[in-house]
């Protein structure tokens, strides 16, 4: 493989679409869940979620609906997950804390699949990051 | 319900556009580094920490494609890597481990700044976190185990 190309006009124009692929896809993603996390809001439904998920997501400083975040991101991906993180009114502490659990921890479906394929068994996998996601959200609650 | 179909409406449209505005460059300056050859740079930048884990020296460059690029990117370089024979099982695991915790650190990062996340936090706790997870997994699993079940 070529590892380096002279930069050119064409570096400028391969980052250009990358970005704009990037923003594309994330969209494609964030806006229908936006609309279907923003009307969830003006239901009772959110209040049911938020009760029975207050007593857990209290670990991380988190308000019991922030749990529709870190499922979505979990089962969906990472677009989904700020979709729906865009949509609740959450504090800047609360998105910090959102971010790095999600960093560690998101679309476990697909990403467990390829650690899979090299060799790592996926309960493994998932153990790990599921781990890393709480402890660095309990902590970073303590923190900030 | 018109008014929170507008909401809807409104406010993905900005957070869209927030993140535009903080992809699309980020995305363009990591193709400048790209083509002045950073991903070779940060290869050799981060062959001490695989040195320490104990993992060939070929391991450096799936590692950097898959922090850099992504994970389903690294891992092609690391099935490459393991087809050549360059990297032995353990090393699989090992690069496996870290790029679980973290993988395309740039594009994720951008898109939770555009929420007013600090950037440097983010990448530095990611990485620094990865990095030492996957060390105390190289400790665990030693250079001459052949235990896989241990492994997996």
């Amino acid at each position: 493989m070529q590892r380096t190309n002279p930069v050119s006009f064409d570096t400028l124009k391969r980052g250009f679409l990358s970005g704009v692929n990037i923003t594309w896809k994330l969209a494609k993603i964030m806006v229908p869940i936006y609309f279907v996390v923003t009307i969830l809001k003006y239901t009772p439904i959110i209040n049911w979620i938020s009760k029975a998920f207050a007593p857990l997501m209290k670990l991380f400083g988190l308000p019991g609906k922030a749990a529709i975040v870190l499922v979505i991101g979990n089962c969906v991906n990472l677009y989904a997950a700020i979709g729906a993180m865009a949509s609740l009114d959450l504090t800047l502490k609360e998105i910090y804390i959102l971010a790095i659990m999600l960093s560690f921890c998101h679309s476990l479906i697909v990403e467990t699949t390829i650690a899979k394929k090299i060799g790592l068994s996926a309960i493994n996998v998932i153990l790990v990051r599921v781990s890393l996601a709480v402890v660095s959200g309990m902590a970073l609650n303590l923190l900030l | 319900m018109t008014n929170i179909l507008a909401e809807a409406a409104v406010g993905s449209f900005n957070s869209v556009k927030e993140i535009a505005f903080i992809v699309i460059p980020i995305m363009i300056a990591m193709e400048f580094l790209k083509d002045i050859g950073v991903l070779d740079k940060l290869t050799q930048l981060f062959s001490p920490l695989v040195k320490i884990y104990g993992m060939k020296k070929e391991a450096g460059f799936p590692l950097v494609i898959g922090i850099v690029i992504g994970l389903s990117y690294g891992a092609g370089f690391i099935f490459q890597a393991a087809e050549e024979d360059k990297l032995s099982r353990r090393d699989l695991y090992l690069l496996t481990y870290f790029l679980v915790a973290a993988h395309a650190v740039f594009e994720d990062t951008a898109i939770f700044m555009a929420f007013g996340v600090n950037g440097i936090f983010l990448f530095v706790a990611r990485l620094g976190v990865a990095a030492f997870f996957t060390y105390l997994a190289s400790r665990w699993i030693k250079p001459e185990d052949t235990d896989l079940e241990k492994m997996r």
